[in-house]
């Protein structure tokens, strides 16, 4: 089933590399292949990091606040105490892993519903990135070394690359190769039932909480190195970007089942769309270039394309019971013993 | 680069590709940009490619000049939100052989050859001080509504206009600075606001285009027309119903189109090398010669539009 709909969404990244090849200008070229993951590993980490989240039946809506409070102490650590960028960007990794355990806290011992607390705290970390700079201050003229991170190319390939190959790759083995990661699946699918089978539901949500909050910091800290500045609106969106990618991967969102390598794809087809429609200078749409309303064009098909992606999971279900249903017929009509 | 553009002739054959990037791309002003733009673009044979961001995350003027640059763009006209930032892309751009130029709201002076100035800081800062002093009689408490806290331009008209109050208006009084988040809604709210924690307020000075009709509507609704001065930068045609019902007195801006349509002729005369650093003059077509002071080529001074005026500008 989770196979099936991970070749659905190949076959959609697949149409989408075609179509822009063919209506877009220097879509395949390497410099703007860099473009398409650059512009959206941040996307792509909180992703990586919302799929555990949504898999325990939960929701972070904060993350990419979380981002701007990051960015700021930062940012404010390393112009105004002089810590160094790498030093910093420990620290920021920290204090995401610490906002997250306020989240899980409040979420696994208080009980409260995580699209509450996470709304709530989608307020306080914006709000406290945006007091501490009053709401103007930016920083930026950071050590070139460090801005490499967000601009320069390793092996060929963008640095933040990398890193979120790496990202991945722990993110994987955390959620499909530990006892953790399979707990996850269990709590998502009935939380009392785990309890029962003995699983420490409370402690293994929060800490899909804590993960994600870090993956923030990191995200954070490399959206600062390829824009050269620290400020409090940065990552404004990207947590519903992010939860777009892992829904449309196949993930449910009332969690129990999802894979990382459906987000994967999931976020690809959504960074490709956005980046290839904003190539299409020679066809018009609205009496304008594609390319000039391509920000537009991107929202309304992503929101299409995540439409789709639920009614199908939707109907390939009622299918399936469909089929078991007339299977369950056919064998109560024909009571033959079987194995 | 695998399939960048050659950039050899300058007058050669293949047609320049400009790309012109506007802080947002909704807003009404740049869109009257635009239009001078094309207008140039078409004078001139080039191709005007212009997109902008939809909402505030700052990364996205950034995203879409890093993908100019693979597009294979030969020069950039910028209008530039956050200074430090965008200046990270451009020299990117710089670094792949296109060239920048900046309009509007500059970035750091060595990520761009040259800044199309609409308008000198001190020269808007100064206008708007002298027109509310006029307005007011020299004296009482006036605000001033801004679009965000951290535009690099609006700080800077911001700062003038207190240096001009210091300088030469003693008896007024600077009560606060209030960001609209370029919303009329917002500008609406916060002006409203203003009334009521100042009954005293003689005038509302409003430095980014949405910001003047929004206090406008704030004042009329409070009853207050003509009792609080309303001046700000902004469209004429966005504010012809406020100034013609006497709500709003003064609207100080440069001609939009002409800012645009300079724009793209700066752009097009640096890509071709016609226009290099030094330059003291510069022939911008139907604008005719202007003054260039260092790096910046200047469209002259700023123009008051009034009650009696405004019937005469369509943008």
């Amino acid at each position: 089933m989770l196979a099936k709909h991970e070749t659905v969404l190949l076959a959609v990244i697949l149409v989408e590399i075609l179509l822009f090849q063919n209506l877009g200008r220097n879509f395949l070229a390497e410099s703007n292949v860099s473009n398409i993951f650059r512009h959206s590993v941040e996307i792509g980490l909180l992703a990586l990091v919302m799929t555990p989240v949504i898999l325990t039946g939960g929701i972070d809506l904060s993350l990419g606040s979380m981002m701007g409070l990051c960015a700021v102490v930062f940012g404010l650590l390393v112009k105004q105490f002089d810590v160094s960028p790498w030093l910093a960007a420990v620290a920021a990794i920290s204090l995401g892993a610490f906002g997250g355990m306020g989240n899980a806290f409040l979420i696994t011992r208080m009980n409260l519903p995580p699209l509450i607390v996470t709304l709530g705290t989608f307020s306080l970390f914006r709000g406290l990135a945006e007091a501490l700079t009053k709401g103007s201050e930016a920083y930026s003229g950071f050590p070139q070394g460090f801005l490499n991170l967000g601009n320069a190319n390793v092996l060929g390939l963008p640095a933040q690359l990398w890193v979120f190959f790496f990202i991945t790759l722990l993110v994987w083995v955390l959620v499909h190769r530990t006892v953790w990661g399979r707990s996850l699946q269990a709590i998502g699918f009935a939380p009392q039932g785990a309890r029962y089978a003995g699983i420490s539901v409370g402690r293994n949500t929060g800490m899909a909480y804590v993960l994600a909050g870090a993956i923030a910091g990191l995200a954070a800290v490399i959206l600062v190195a390829r824009l050269g500045e620290a400020r409090a609106n940065i990552g404004i969106g990207y947590e519903l970007l992010a939860i777009t990618a892992v829904v449309l991967g196949g993930t449910s969102i009332f969690g129990g089942s999802g894979s990382i390598s459906g987000t994967l794809l999931g976020y690809v087809a959504i960074a490709i769309l956005n980046n290839g429609l904003s190539r299409i200078t020679a066809h018009q749409i609205f009496d304008q270039p594609v390319s000039s309303v391509a920000r537009e064009l991107s929202g309304m098909l992503t929101g299409l394309l995540l439409l789709l992606a639920l009614a199908a999971g939707v109907l390939l279900k009622s299918l399936a019971i469909r089929r078991a249903r007339r299977q369950s017929l056919i064998t109560t009509t024909n009571p033959t013993p079987s194995t | 680069m695998v399939g960048c553009k050659s950039q050899t002739s300058s007058g050669g054959g293949e047609k320049l590709t400009i790309g012109l990037l506007p802080k947002s791309k909704g807003n009404q002003y740049f869109v009257t940009c635009e239009k001078g733009a094309r207008l140039a673009a078409a004078d001139l044979g080039a191709e005007l490619l212009f997109d902008g961001p939809t909402n505030t995350d700052p990364a996205k003027q950034n995203e879409i000049v890093e993908n100019w640059i693979s597009l294979g763009v030969d020069v950039i006209a910028a209008a530039c939100e956050n200074k430090d930032g965008i200046s990270t892309a451009l020299k990117k751009a710089q670094q792949a052989g296109i060239k920048v130029v900046t309009y509007d709201a500059d970035a750091q002076p060595d990520a761009r050859s040259f800044f199309v100035n609409q308008a000198t800081e001190q020269g808007i800062g100064d206008q708007l001080m002298d027109t509310a002093a006029a307005l007011t009689g020299g004296e009482g408490e006036f605000a001033i509504i801004t679009a965000t806290l951290t535009a690099a331009n609006t700080n800077e008209w911001i700062k003038y206009i207190k240096e001009r109050q210091a300088a030469k208006y003693p008896n007024m009084k600077l009560v606060e600075v209030k960001p609209c988040d370029d919303q009329k809604d917002k500008a609406q709210q916060e002006t409203t606001n203003l009334l009521s924690a100042y009954p005293n307020l003689k005038a509302v000075i409003a430095v980014c285009s949405p910001g003047v009709p929004g206090a406008a509507e704030a004042v009329k609704q409070a009853g207050k027309a003509g009792q609080v001065k309303v001046l700000g930068l902004g469209l004429p045609s966005e504010n012809k119903a406020y100034v013609k019902e006497g709500v709003t007195q003064a609207v100080v801006l440069w001609k939009v189109e002409d800012l645009g349509y300079l724009t793209v002729q700066v752009a097009a005369a640096v890509a071709q090398g016609k226009l290099q650093a030094g330059a003291t003059e510069f022939d911008a077509g139907k604008l005719g010669k202007l003054e260039i002071q260092g790096d910046n080529v200047l469209l002259g001074k700023p123009f008051v539009f009034t009650k009696e005026n405004i019937d005469q500008f369509d943008f």
